[in-house]
């Protein structure tokens, strides 16, 4: 119960239990996603009614079982000992229900009250598998309901069982497992060394199992509480079990069969590999056919997107007009900029990627309710185990070829926090769709049919880059001890519960928006205040002071203060520094917003260029453009889906330093052609 | 012999595990434990192999097999 006095409910549940399209369903927009105090863990909590009962529902990480192996794990086993559940509901799959069972399994003797879901119950009946919710319930004296995320007459029972396990205050009779146990030498003289109540809500039988499995915390918690005389005696029971963790878990796999044995029929399905699984596993054709997915996702996102991104052009045309007629009424320039340069162009840009995000968590969220994205992480584990990712990483990177902002959204799908922000600041390395349009013009323009090489080394670059960044963040994101090799389950196929898909992208869609916002409103902010001049001349602006005082340093990473400029501009837009070289080199019109993100470069910058710009500068503002943080949008983004101020101002920074590095080598080659 | 050195489309029943706590914790918690059968569904050179047991597809790396011994089945 908290404070409020909501009924506070945890899901606990395997990966691809459906935990999370549960939790969709129930919370809806009623979500905060943050980070576990002190974890790299992400915490997911929502609220709903029902029957005016207020609950609130806690997504527990999504783990295989409760040992102590990860911080996930141990969060999870921390939350239930906390006593802040009022009650755990546990989630099984009906389609894989003998093996996703071990939860429960490993559950039992835990004496928070607890109900169990069978998920996926359409899924099942497909392959012909029944499972008898009532005779399961019986023998385990819990509630049990069989339950399908799409049909809305699922819930009801759900509700019912919630309540019934609330009310009843019920915990699994799991005296079956417990005889199983007995039968291990070692289990009997532990059992009876551990006092009662030694951790909140963990039984002696459970405690007992758990140090017959090595679990070191349970262990020392044991420890503490006992006498020096029945810690020896401990040590000796316990040392004598040889893989206590393979033993307990014959008893709990024994246990469950005996459960399902008269309550539960299998399917007759066989166990060949559907068309697009052979596909996928194909030795050749597993990896393009993924990136083609990905792609054809990429494509299809647009098509959600390009409303939003209607309406993000049509907001982009009011300014000029409002802003004449501001002035005419005889408003301040000052405000007048301010409201339509900073605020109206600022909205109009986000609003314009917005779409894009939208598209992207919808595609790529229905792809892994179908179970497509589990396919994907099998194609590409292997590879990107080298980077400490997991499979789906691939995803966010392809995306990020389009847009990094999308590629952060899309990074939603990976389970580890850790894993999720790794992925993110290697997919910042990645030339967004923006630096595509911008580069390669540039490069053309300065090295003519050299172009193709430069765009070469910048993808050489990139994957140099993207492995340095592994290296440096991989330590402290993904633990040696979390790396080890592809065990994984390619789950059956669902439908997905559009529904609740929509409401959760919307909700997040407007969760990115508010976010956003106020990172590039602060951001644009300072920008145009630095580059403000009243004359119109760009030298009085305090941009060009700070820019002019600063160029012996910056001249060692090859730029002068006019492509510095159009540098710190990209960090902002990467169309924006165009314009911000035409501004400075007509020597017309102010650096605003409006020419950072609307990209609006007099006609003959190309020849404005080649004349004010060396080659060797050029080359080196290429790079320093290439690499720089992709966008104000992008480190949004990146804030919004790792909720760390601090991963995200650490990515922001290394990227700024590594791309003035990178500018500064480009130069001095450069230097040594020309 | 190991789970990797099982032919395509037979069953071998696992007689046991090796490898560190943290190893067996997780191929326990998938499914896999002493007294279960695997059906191999896939396995090619260099290529993680595809497994299914307990209702359920698994697929594992070959250096992870490894360490699972079965009896039964046919050898490759």
């Amino acid at each position: 119960m908290t404070e409020k006095g909501e009924t506070v409910i945890a899901l606990l549940g395997q990966p691809n239990s459906g935990k999370s399209t549960l939790f969709n369903a129930l919370t809806g927009m009623k979500q905060h996603v943050g980070n576990w105090p002190g974890k790299t863990v992400e915490k997911k909590e929502g609220n709903f009614e029902h029957n005016g009962t207020h609950y609130l529902v806690a997504d527990l990480p999504g783990t295989y079982s409760l040992s102590a192996n990860s911080d996930e794990e141990m969060i999870t086993r921390d939350y239930i000992a906390s006593g802040k559940a009022d009650v755990v509901c546990i989630l099984a799959d009906s389609s894989q229900l003998e093996r996703s069972l071990y939860m429960l399994a490993d559950y039992a003797g835990i004496t928070v009250p607890c109900f169990l879901v069978l998920n996926m119950s359409d899924v099942a009946e497909e392959m012909g598998k029944r499972a008898d919710a009532k005779g399961i319930e019986k023998k385990l004296g819990i509630p049990v309901v069989s339950f399908s995320a799409p049909d809305t007459k699922s819930y009801d029972k759900f509700y019912d069982a919630l309540e019934r396990a609330v009310r009843g205050k019920t915990a699994v009779d799991a005296s079956g497992l417990f005889e199983r146990y007995e039968k291990i030498d070692a289990y009997g003289t532990i059992k009876s060394l551990i006092p009662d109540n030694i951790i909140r809500g963990y039984s002696g039988a459970w405690l007992a199992a758990k140090a017959v499995e090595g679990d070191e915390p349970v262990i020392a918690r044991i420890k503490a509480a006992v006498s020096d005389e029945d810690k020896k005696a401990l040590d000796t029971a316990i040392s004598s079990v040889d893989k206590g963790v393979v033993i307990t878990g014959e008893c709990k796999f024994g246990w469950i069969d005996e459960l399902l044995s008269d309550t539960a029929q299998k399917g007759s399905s066989g166990v060949s590999l559907g068309r697009f699984d052979r596909l996928i596993t194909h030795r050749i054709w597993g990896k393009p056919v993924v990136v083609l997915i990905v792609l054809l996702g990429l494509i299809a996102s647009f098509i959600p997107a390009l409303p939003l991104m209607g309406i993000g052009q049509l907001i982009s045309n009011i300014p000029d007009p409002l802003s004449e007629a501001l002035i005419g009424a005889g408003c301040p320039a000052f405000i007048s900029a301010l409201l339509c340069d900073v605020l109206i162009r600022s909205v109009s840009f986000i609003v314009q990627m917005l779409g894009f995000v939208f598209g992207v968590t919808l595609v790529f969220g229905m792809l892994e309710e179908i179970g497509v994205m589990a396919r994907i992480s099998y194609v590409f584990d292997n590879t990107m185990a080298r980077f400490g990712l997991q499979g789906k990483s691939v995803m966010p990177f392809l995306i990020s070829f389009g847009c990094t902002m999308g590629g952060a959204a899309g990074t939603r799908v990976i389970d580890n926090w850790g894993q999720k922000v790794l992925t993110i600041a290697l997919a910042w390395a990645v030339p967004c769709g923006a630096a595509w349009a911008v580069i390669p013009m540039l490069s053309t323009v300065f090295f003519g049919a050299w172009m193709p090489v430069i765009i070469a080394v910048i993808l050489i670059v990139m994957l140099l880059h993207m492995w340095l960044t592994a290296k440096i963040f991989g330590r402290s994101l993904v633990k040696a001890e979390d790396r080890y090799g592809m065990i994984m389950e390619l789950p059956p196929y669902h439908r997905p519960k559009w529904g609740a898909l929509l409401r959760y992208v919307f909700g997040r869609t407007k969760d990115t928006f508010l976010r956003a916002l106020k990172v590039v409103l602060v951001v644009a902010l300072a920008f145009w205040l630095l580059s403000y001049t009243s004359t119109g001349d760009i030298t009085s602006s305090i941009l060009y002071k700070v820019g002019h005082f600063i160029e012996p340093v910056t001249k060692l990473f090859g730029m002068g203060w006019q492509t510095f400029m159009a540098f710190i501009a990209s960090s902002l837009g990467k169309e924006g520094a165009l314009g911000v070289l035409s501004t400075i080199f007509t020597g017309s019109g102010t650096i605003s917003v409006g020419s950072v993100v609307g990209g609006a470069a007099a006609e003959n910058i190309n020849e404005l260029l080649v004349a004010n710009v060396p080659k060797p500068e050029a080359l080196a503002l290429i790079f320093a453009m290439t690499f720089n943080m992709p966008c104000i949008v992008a480190l949004a983004a990146t804030y919004q889906e790792t909720h760390s101020v601090k991963w995200t101002a650490r990515i922001a920074l290394y990227y700024t330093a590594v791309a003035l590095i990178l500018a500064g080598i480009a130069y001095r080659i450069g230097l040594l052609i020309w | 012999m190991s789970l990797s050195e099982l032919k395509k489309d037979s069953t071998g029943i696992i007689t046991s595990l090796r490898g560190d706590r943290r190893f067996m914790s997780r191929i326990t918690s998938i499914g896999l434990t002493p007294g279960c059968t695997v059906t191999v569904i896939k396995n090619e050179k260099n290529r993680p192999l595809l497994v299914y047991s307990r209702d359920t597809m698994i697929a594992l790396n070959r250096s992870e097999c490894e360490m699972i011994e079965v009896k039964g089945g046919t050898a490759k």
